[in-house]
């Protein structure tokens, strides 16, 4: 035992010899793991939130930090180009760096990703009257920049449209996307039962975003009937959805009711087996 | 005649089937205090013939790759016929077979049964309980899905605080850097080919000595009972039945009711070696040993009493020679024993809850 501790104790009063495994098990052990979720902060970030920032652009990061892009890992560079590991070139053409797009050029700045809407856009009375006479919202009017939310269809109400217009066609075309943003509503709520219940569920979760995506660039056509015509297509769509659901839900009932037999099959032969244990025991 | 007579008569001209039963079934005497605590090593054997049958079925869909492996399994829980029920009982299986074998490992210290003779049986019980954890291990890693991924990051890390040796280990372990495909090729190879004969040549050495060496009569018993003790069917083979039908009892139960038990969100996300998700832990029998370590700043004097006491734990029986085996006329020995015990689950609820 003696000589263990005295290895022990040559080995510890050597540790400033040790640093090597000791960074290798920091790294590897003591942070990475169990430190919460890795967040690789970009230059962007580490300038805009620094006291050299001009005040007005500070808020910028912190905004994009509650947004939807945030949660979905869309970065500054993901929108605005240029470099986020390299302070000194983060904002060079040679990188990318497009800085801010001027007022008619947004929708090309966010097309880029959302290629749909950007196409019904275009050809919808929004885009037409941007392009025509700088008039027009683009996509920052009714959706922000940097704090953007997840898209729902509560962005159509009376405060936001009645800028610029009666709120009464908007109206309309709230009340012809409404059933099927309920059912997508349901349908999200019925894939986080199902996850929390242990199931993957990516395959539905991909169809609906595919539909749902399809759903929301149809509706930047702006055209009332063109959506009403389309609602069935989709509620079709999201019935095939709906439907796996359904028959996933009943395989777990069936899961749940056929091993809970099972169980009382054991917990039947345990008293059984008792029982005969106690017949030969007497 | 019947049939069945017919076949036992045949058995018995060629192997001396009658004399066998007689010999080692009937004839083979248990204590006669030996309760339900003394059939924990039956229900491990059956538990880990459960997990080699359910493995067997889960391997014949199964793809160790790391492009296939998380997909291919939510095929066998979706698509494959009862595949779902079989990876259940693997996954429930692993977890309650480590839980029986740290109770059999209890009753045993308990009952000071690890004395002289019996020396050896306990040092290839441990060694079977270091194998089962390993066994538990590798099949960790390979649904990879980001829970199996980031808590193999973990554990294959730990080795890393040893110096000289412990990288070296870590990489043996790993393949490459950090864990992948290589990992998971390796950790497939040690759970279905590499682990078991080991494990069974084990508890082949073990149920060999338990029978050269008796099964050991309890320290606490009042009365001398029934003379020469039970035969051992069928008394107390029913006894270990009945334990084994509650095993699969609890197991059912957990399936039924408690499916997410030992599968939280991050088992249903596929691996990502690029985002870290929060919250990741190793399983609940690596607890104690990862906070021990956590707590500890000097993370070689970590490893190395946990060394020291996984060597203590082996050779325990080498270094507690007295001959008194009740543990309540040895106050000292019970109260480590019930430290260490208490020690172990704070430890364990620590490291789940910090």
């Amino acid at each position: 035992m003696r000589y263990i501790l005295l290895l022990a104790a040559i080995h510890i009063l050597s540790s400033p010899a040790l640093a090597d495994f000791r960074e290798v098990f920091e790294r590897e052990f003591l942070l990475k793991p169990w430190a919460g979720a890795e967040v690789e902060e970009s230059v962007c970030v580490e300038c805009h939130t620094s006291e050299i920032m001009k005040p007005e652009y500070r808020h910028v990061a912190e905004e994009w930090k509650l947004s939807w892009h945030y949660q979905n890992r869309v970065s500054c560079h993901d929108c605005h180009g240029g470099d986020p590991e390299d302070a000194a070139m983060s904002m060079s053409p040679q990188r990318g760096f497009l800085g801010t797009p001027g007022y008619t050029a947004v929708p090309e700045f966010c097309g880029k990703c959302h290629v749909g809407i950007l196409r019904n856009y275009l050809e919808s009375g929004h885009g037409k009257a941007l392009k025509a006479g700088k008039r027009g919202p683009n996509c920052v009017t009714c959706h922000g920049s940097h704090g953007i939310s997840k898209a729902s269809i509560e962005i159509i109400n009376d405060r936001l449209c009645s800028r610029c217009h009666s709120y009464e066609r908007a109206k309309s075309m709230k009340q012809a996307l409404f059933l099927v943003e309920k059912k997508i509503e349901n349908i999200e709520k019925d894939l986080e039962d199902l996850r929390a219940s242990g199931v993957y569920t990516e395959d539905e979760r991909k169809a609906l975003f595919r539909t749902h995506a399809e759903f929301r660039a149809l509706f930047h056509t702006i055209d009332v009937s063109l959506v009403k015509n389309r609602t069935d297509e989709f509620t079709k769509k999201l019935d095939v959805i709906q439907e796996r659901i359904e028959e996933t839900s009943s395989e777990l009932a069936f899961r749940r009711n056929f091993s809970a037999f099972i169980m009382l099959l054991f917990a039947g032969m345990a008293v059984v087996v008792f029982l005969l244990s106690k017949t030969y025991m007497d | 005649m019947t049939l069945w007579q017919r076949i036992i008569r045949w058995l018995d001209e060629r192997i001396g089937l009658t004399e066998l039963v007689d010999t080692h079934l009937k004839g083979y005497r248990v204590p006669s205090e030996a309760g339900v605590f003394y059939t924990l090593g039956m229900v491990a054997v059956v538990a880990y013939a459960i997990q080699a049958v359910t493995g067997f079925v889960l391997l014949i869909y199964y793809i160790p790759h790391a492009d296939y492996a998380f997909h291919g399994l939510q095929e066998i829980m979706r698509k494959a016929p009862f595949g779902w029920l079989f990876r259940m009982m693997h996954v429930v299986g692993s977890n309650m077979m480590v839980a029986v074998l740290f109770l059999h490992l209890f009753s045993v210290f308990f009952t000071g049964s690890y004395k002289k003779p019996r020396e050896l049986t306990w040092l290839t019980g441990g060694l079977m309980l270091l194998f089962a954890l390993l066994f538990c291990l590798s099949g960790y890693l390979l649904p990879w899905s980001q829970l199996s991924y980031w808590a193999t990051t973990i554990v294959t890390a730990m080795p890393t605080a040893f110096p000289y040796l412990g990288e070296y280990v870590t990489r043996l372990l790993r393949g490459t850097e950090h864990v992948s495909g290589v990992t998971l090729n390796r950790f497939f190879a040690l759970h279905v080919a590499i682990l078991p004969p080991f494990l069974v040549s084990l508890m082949g050495l073990h149920v060999f000595l338990i029978r050269r060496t008796g099964i050991s009569p309890s320290p606490f018993r009042r009365s001398e009972g029934q003379a020469g003790g039970y035969p051992l069917y069928p008394h107390f083979l029913l006894k270990g039945l009945f334990m084994v039908m509650v095993y699969l009892a609890v197991m059912f139960f957990i399936i039924s009711f408690m499916p997410t038990l030992f599968l939280p969100a991050e088992a249903n996300v596929p691996a990502d070696p690029y985002k870290t998700p929060a919250h990741i832990k190793p399983g609940w029998y690596f607890l104690a040993p990862y906070q021990m370590l956590k707590l500890i700043p000097n993370k070689f004097l970590g490893i190395f009493i946990e060394l020291l006491l996984l060597g203590v734990f082996l050779l325990w029986p080498f270094l507690d020679t007295k001959e008194e085996r009740n543990i309540m006329r040895r106050p000292l020995l019970l109260g480590v024993f019930l430290l260490t015990l208490t020690l172990w689950i704070l430890l364990t609820l620590w490291g789940k809850y910090s």
